[in-house]
């Protein structure tokens, strides 16, 4: 074991999608909910938008937690983004535990317009739970 | 020619002594297969093998190797050039067709007027102890490009199996200098009549199958014929050949962000892959296998002689062995000889 | 089996004469013992070239989306669930192929033959009455064919073509059902041990992309590896790179792969992760109820959804 780094804080990318909880965070922030400064929020149209790719991208470059997050079933505003996503998902967090990497590290959820609170309650969680778990090592790139 | 010998219970000793001195390189097995690689101790080595699946031109021409690399620390960049003193290296148990390889690879990097500094550094540090074939595989072919089993060609020293020892050829003043180092006993006469029996019967077991000039001829004049689309049909498009062939060389530099540091990177690329020719208008002068697999056999067969006075390739079968779809360019070549 | 190549060369023959195809995709002999290679014959005079063996193990769907004109198909249970999938995805039209299945009862790795006698004190081996006979100066050892199929074939249930035109010869008994048993053990082991097996496999990748060129269903024109913007995956053999092309791969391939084993096949070194595939078709069959090549009519797993998908992996707050 190396020396534990006590100024560490995790680094957290959300993928936030437009619709739901993009509002949802803006309105924990309106609300002046605390929350980590942890996560660097991507807004995108769609949480079916999201590829596998920007997830191990993300873990690639330095990432360490992803949380996903798009409306709930049901109320896409595309109607069903979310559903396809769900899959996708699914499968990739299934892939990542399976071959070794800590299944805490990438998060999927759904938080509404109106959820400001859950918001701040996920991103809670996420960082708590990222930081036990310590720097990510496994998938990120080194210098050669 | 000088001679010495050594037993072969006396092998590991003989590498653990070098070790101190050389990083070694030298074929070794690992989960079933035979793969050239950096040894720790002499008796990882295994010397009764066919031949690696890769080839030891890996240790001149790494897959993967860092230029440069750039830095902004506190608003000041640093560049810094990736060329350190290159270890002294040993390639041991490389089959004489893979130490030909260097000669050609030579012209291509290290030419009088065009040196690749990278390449020189790590060329200039290498001395090889090739290991004669005295039992060469159905998939051989080094006689028809102008080597053999027990070729010399750009070895120091050739190792020569005749039973409980190796004969050790000296070649070069480098291998020499080597062998001065060591305390080596002396060739019987016997041992030696033996051995050219060995080599004689060895090289009678791969005759040579092509002319080259002849073929280069043919070649040249078929680049538009339709031969190539009926060759190439079944070629899957990917690097095997390429990648484990000991004569290809091609390579792609790239810049890539890794940590917080930017690393000028360069890696092989194959003249197989579609992107290889793309140019950013979106245009690919070579956009199918037919291109492709007759870029690979013209350049190692036509534009070689034009370039480098040798061919490019040394015969050692391993992109016969190795191709998923057995596309045997002994064929290949034999369709346009056969003419 | 000679007989079964008989039978090929007569329907082959058959469908260039009548005119229904234009070329043949099938096997000849290969130059190098143990193997047979993939050949295109486009006259009845060439159908003699045809062969049909225990090498025959390259998933010759895999040119159907790129040969001109109607083609005509020797075709394993694997080839034909690779077919189901590509007219699936709309790379061919079954119209336009004829397909001569064959029942396979598993193909033999060339490699691993050569490697059992690649050392000096065995100098050869040979094929005697269904057995291996591996000559040398210190031992002659007689090895059962079965020894040396392919890892995919051990858990192949669709040794019958699931879709053909003429059946050579009759069907043979599958297997029992596939029940994963490979990736439950696999996920029964500590997840430091899981990476090790798979950073130790993947650490042999030179990165030729011949497990991708050889797959049936890795056909887009251009692959995300390719790709250069944005460029996905860098293209160097350090391990984040390496892994994450082979992680992308699986999750690209997931509700698409037969599990055919060409990707493992056509490696040179011997990299083996067709767990990761394993595992997608594990969870593609325990989360969405579907096995890859078996029913044109069914829609691709990722194309579709169901409100109720199971919501167990997701973060409960």
């Amino acid at each position: 074991m190396g020396k534990i780094d006590t100024n560490w804080e995790p680094r957290i990318i959300a993928f936030l999608c437009n619709w739901c909880s993009y509002a949802g965070a803006d309105l924990a922030g309106v609300g002046r909910m605390q929350y980590p400064a942890n996560v660097r929020v991507i807004r995108v149209p769609c949480s079916g938008r999201i590829s596998p790719f920007f997830i191990l991208s993300s873990l690639q470059n330095g990432a360490d937690g992803v949380l996903v997050s798009g409306c709930h079933p049901g109320d896409c505003h595309y109607l069903t983004g979310n559903y396809s996503a769900r899959r996708k998902f699914a499968l990739l967090k299934s892939q990542l535990e399976h071959i070794g990497i800590e299944k805490e590290r990438v998060q999927f959820t759904w938080v509404s317009a109106s959820e400001g609170g859950k918001f701040a309650e996920v991103i809670n969680r996420v960082t708590e739970t990222v930081r036990a778990l310590g720097p990510a090592k496994k998938l990120v790139k080194k210098c050669l | 020619m000088d001679y010495k010998s050594i037993r072969k219970s006396e092998i590991t000793e003989f590498l653990d002594n070098l070790i101190k001195e050389y990083v070694i390189f030298a074929p070794i097995e690992k989960d079933d297969i035979v793969l050239y690689g950096r040894i720790k101790s002499g008796n990882e080595v295994i010397l009764d093998y066919s031949n690696s699946v890769n080839s030891p031109k890996e240790a001149v021409i790494p897959q993967l190797e860092t230029l440069i690399s750039c830095k902004t620390d506190k608003d000041i960049t640093c560049v810094k050039e990736h060329l350190d003193e290159q270890e002294q290296f040993l390639l041991f148990g490389a089959r004489p067709c893979d130490a030909r390889s260097l000669l050609f690879l030579d012209k291509v990097f290290s030419d009088e007027e065009c040196k690749d500094i990278y390449y020189v550094n790590r060329r200039n540090a290498v001395t090889i102890i090739s290991l004669g074939c005295t039992l060469p595989q159905e998939t051989c072919f080094c006689t028809t490009t102008g080597g053999g089993p027990f070729s010399t060609d750009g070895s120091d020293l050739l190792f020569i199996d005749i039973g409980d020892s190796y004969i050790v050829q000296i070649i070069t003043e480098k291998g020499a200098e080597l062998v001065e180092k060591l305390d080596l006993r002396k060739t019987q006469d016997d041992e030696l009549t033996g051995m050219d029996m060995l080599i004689k019967k060895s090289r009678a077991s791969i005759e040579p199958e092509i002319e080259l000039d002849k073929l280069k001829d043919k070649l040249d004049r078929s680049f538009e014929g339709s031969a190539w689309e009926i060759l190439a049909e079944k070629c899957l498009s990917c690097g095997i050949c390429t990648y484990l062939c000991p004569a290809c060389h091609c390579f792609d530099i790239v810049d890539e962000e890794r940590k917080c540091e930017v690393e000028r990177i360069r890696l092989w690329d194959s003249c197989q892959f579609p992107h290889f020719t793309m140019q950013t208008s979106g245009f690919n002068p070579r956009p199918t296998y037919k291109e492709r697999y007759r870029q690979r056999i013209m350049h190692k067969f036509s534009y070689c002689i034009d370039n480098y006075g040798m061919v490019g390739c040394v015969g050692c079968g391993r992109c016969v062995t190795q191709c998923p779809v057995n596309l045997d360019i002994r064929q290949v070549l034999t369709s346009f000889y056969g003419k | 089996m000679t007989d079964v190549s008989s039978k090929i060369r007569e329907e082959a023959r058959k469908l260039l004469k009548n005119g229904e195809v234009d070329v043949i995709i099938g096997f000849e002999k290969g130059s190098i013992p143990f193997s047979a290679t993939p050949c295109f014959v486009r006259n009845e005079a060439d159908t003699d070239k045809l062969i049909w063996n225990e090498y025959c193990g390259n998933n010759l769907a895999r040119y159907l989306s790129e040969v001109r004109g109607k083609a005509g198909i020797i075709a394993k249970g694997c080839d034909t669930r690779a077919i189901v999938e590509l007219i699936k995805e709309k790379q061919i039209q079954r119209e336009r192929i004829s397909i001569i299945g064959v029942p396979c009862e598993g193909m033999l790795d060339r490699k691993r033959i050569m490697m059992s006698c690649q050392r000096k004190d065995k100098t050869g081996i040979e094929d005697q009455d269904g057995q291996l006979l591996t000559r040398g100066d210190s031992l002659n050892t007689a090895v059962k064919k079965d020894e040396f199929l392919y890892p995919a074939c051990h858990v192949c249930t669709n040794r019958n073509p699931v879709m053909y035109d003429v059946l050579i010869g009759n069907t043979i008994e599958e297997r029992k059902t596939d029940d994963f048993a490979d990736v439950t053990e696999f996920d029964e082991k500590h997840s430091e041990e899981r990476w090790a097996y798979i950073t130790d496999e993947i650490g042999r990748c030179i990165r030729c992309y011949a497990c991708r060129n050889a797959c049936p269903l890795c056909y887009c024109k251009e692959c995300f590896v390719d790709s250069t913007q944005p460029q996905w995956v860098g293209k160097t053999t350090e391990q984040s790179d390496t892994l994450s092309f082979h992680i992308m791969r699986s999750i690209h391939l997931a509700g698409r792969c037969i599990e055919c084993g060409a990707c493992e096949r056509a490696c040179p070194v011997l990299v083996d992760i067709r767990i990761l595939n394993r595992k997608m078709s594990a969870d593609v069959k325990n989360l969405f109820g579907y096995k890859t090549g078996l029913d044109i009519d069914q829609p691709a797993p990722l194309s579709i959804f169901k409100p109720d998908d199971s919501e167990e992996f997701m973060l409960d707050v």
